[in-house]
């Protein structure tokens, strides 16, 4: 059956800035549609018409396709990102940077433990390309501060661990060798503070990703062990600074979901391999979810009628999560993830409107399966 | 020797494995040798036997990466004390593995885990890294005269990479030489079909049997 004509709601133009609508939201108060974030990261250098590349250590650049990727869809957060090794990078892990794809880990900063005690935490306004991020962040900013949070990815001390010593290194020392792993994640812990610091000095506010924390790699005690204490360092300093923290961990995630809300974060991203229907009932009293559109399947491959019905099966799933909801994709975007999916995102969650009527919602579903 | 008796060697190797005890799995391989126990026996009723329980437990979400690494380290400290010891014709006729995860990718814990089970199971196993073009894994497949080749990917961004090599067999009339096999998160049966593939197979211990059954239960040539 054609979804086209009987099933479509009416398409509402965007009543609201991202800030107004996520105050208005948090308060309660009315709101024209959920907010809406698909995690925009290299995709803007296709806005701008450059180079994955050309981005990456250069403020301006990165600036400039962050601020046309947001105009150009209208979501609700600008995420400064172009891979996960900044931080890595600047305390001696080696990066491969392809022309246009995203930079890729080449060689971890060290090979042994006994190496340890030559890493240094980074110095985010002189190491590696993390200046050049933080003059991006500065210029978006001041370009549409006042209308969008501005974000920077923050790559969890875990996650971080693991680049500078690899992560098959790093799997082995979790059990062989705790202390070693404790070191690096320290030492990572360190680098990030001093990051999250300049990220807010910038202007503005540190999200923070750790892929290596998944269900998917370790254990949930292991995760307990090493990424949760140094997770809740991260939040505490964020809330210290009077601003909400956002943790996204790519992956499966269920066994963690309880850890992850006792860090405190306000909000939790999840990704494809998670179920958003479970985590509201598991901790949606507790944090904000944030998911959890296929990035690849459906955002990278789908056709914007997958993308409208998958954005109305998470907001059914989890419209009425009592800390709120954003519908997102469950990761970053893949760079080359067509722009009229990006547009077939926000435009569903328009249609959607607010309050959300998840009876109607249900009936297009199934109507259009 | 009784049966019996070497059971019990067996076992304990299986044990260690399954435990993660590198020292106790040396400790039973050398003592193997000593009694003159069947090497490649307690290498497939011992060592394997506790490679296979360990996947079992990562596929029950019991294990996870730090304990099937340390798993597969205790396999390998007995591998290697034990191959020498093992009837040549059997290590020669071993079919042949080329793994690798394909070019733009750098996700190698997956394919890290089938290289292990695979050689676990005995298959000889060459492998080519992560980020590998497909031209090279072509090359190193016909130049080590492989049987299988397999191909890891967790990124839809770099499954087309798969494909080529198996474009580049077509192109050069090499396709029979080989077996393609292909697995990763984004990698389905679908996609292995459409691609022209041989198998697909959803995780490591999968991969086994795949290639069990793909070459009709026999390892060897
Ligand atoms: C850990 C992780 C990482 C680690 C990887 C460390 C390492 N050395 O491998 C780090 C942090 C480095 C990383 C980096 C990135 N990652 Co990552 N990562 C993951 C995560 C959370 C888990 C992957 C994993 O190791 N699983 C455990 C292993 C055991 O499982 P597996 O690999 O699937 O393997 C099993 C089976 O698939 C099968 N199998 C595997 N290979 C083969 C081969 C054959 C022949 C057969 C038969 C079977 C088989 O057997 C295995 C064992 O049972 C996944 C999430 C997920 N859903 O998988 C994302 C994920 C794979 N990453 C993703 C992305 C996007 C990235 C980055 C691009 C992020 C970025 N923007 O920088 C970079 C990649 C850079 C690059 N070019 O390579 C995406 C890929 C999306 C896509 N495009 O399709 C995922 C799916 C997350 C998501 N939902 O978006 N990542």
């Amino acid at each position: 059956m054609s979804d086209s004509t009987i099933n479509r709601l009416a398409l509402k133009k965007d009543a609201l800035f991202p800030l107004q609508r996520l105050h208005a939201y948090a308060q309660g108060l009315p709101v024209d549609r959920l907010p809406c974030v698909p995690i925009v990261g290299n995709t803007a250098a296709r806005v701008l018409g450059v180079t994955v590349s050309s981005l990456r250590n250069n403020g301006k650049s990165l600036a400039d396709a962050q601020v046309a990727s947001y105009r150009r869809f209208g979501y609700d957060n600008i995420r400064v990102f172009t891979d996960l090794y900044t931080i890595a990078e600047g305390m001696g892990a080696r990066i491969r940077v392809p022309e246009d794809e995203t930079a890729f880990l080449a060689e971890p900063a060290i090979e042994s433990v006994s190496r340890i005690s030559g890493l240094r935490p980074v110095d985010p306004w002189r190491d590696g390309v993390l200046p050049e991020h933080l003059e991006a962040i500065k210029r978006v900013v001041q370009e549409v501060g006042n209308e969008v949070p501005v974000t920077a990815a923050l790559t969890g001390p875990f996650t971080n661990a693991s680049f500078l010593i690899g992560a098959v290194n790093l799997s082995r020392l979790v059990l062989k060798d705790p202390a070693s792993v404790h070191s690096l994640c320290k030492l990572s812990l360190e680098s990030a503070l001093a990051y999250a610091e300049a990220i807010f000095d910038a202007g503005g506010m540190p999200s923070l990703t750790d892929a290596m924390s998944s269900s998917s790699v370790i254990s949930p005690k292991q995760f307990e062990e090493f990424s949760y204490p140094y997770l809740k360092t991260l939040v505490d300093y964020i809330h210290s600074k009077s601003r909400p923290a956002t943790l996204h961990i790519c992956g499966k995630t269920s066994p963690i979901w309880d850890k992850m809300a006792d860090t405190r974060a306000d909000c939790i991203s999840i990704d494809n391999d998670a179920n958003l229907l479970d985590a509201k009932k598991k901790i949606g009293h507790r944090v904000r979810l944030m998911g959890n559109v296929h990035p690849s399947a459906i955002m990278l491959q789908g056709t914007p009628q997958d993308i409208r019905r998958e954005v109305f099966k998470c907001v059914i799933a989890a419209h009425d999560n009592p800390k709120g909801f954003v519908v997102a994709s469950g990761c970053s975007l893949p760079t080359e993830t067509p722009f009229e999916n990006i547009d077939a995102m926000l435009d569903a969650v328009r249609e959607t409107g607010y309050p959300v009527n998840a009876g109607l919602l249900e009936e297009i579903v199934n109507n259009s399966l | 020797m009784s049966d019996n008796k070497e059971q019990t060697f067996f076992t304990a190797l299986s044990d260690a494995v399954l435990n993660m005890d590198e020292g106790t799995v040396e400790e039973i391989a050398h003592r193997v040798i000593k009694e003159k126990i069947d090497a490649y026996r307690a290498i497939e009723n011992g060592l394997v036997d506790g490679m296979n329980r360990a996947g079992q437990l990562f596929e029950d979400e019991e294990y996870f990466i730090p304990e099937i690494l340390l798993c597969s380290d205790a396999m390998y400290a007995g591998l290697n004390i034990l191959n020498p010891y093992i009837n040549r014709e059997q290590q020669r006729t071993r079919k042949k593995v080329v793994i690798g995860v394909v070019e733009g990718d750098t996700h190698d814990i997956g394919k890290n885990l089938v290289k292990t089970l695979l050689d676990a199971a005995g298959f000889e196993v060459i492998d080519l890294g992560r980020d590998v073009q497909p031209r090279q894994i072509v090359d190193a497949a016909i130049a080590e005269h492989a049987d299988v080749i397999a191909l890891s990917t967790l990124m839809t961004t770099t499954m087309d990479g798969m494909a080529a090599v198996v474009q580049i067999l077509q192109e050069s009339g090499q396709r029979d030489a080989f077996k393609v096999i292909v697995g990763g998160g984004p990698i389905s049966q679908t996609f292995a079909d459409r691609i022209g593939a041989d198998g697909y197979a959803p995780s490591a211990p999968a991969a086994v049997k795949l290639l069990h059954k793909l070459f009709k239960d026999s390892i060897y040539v």
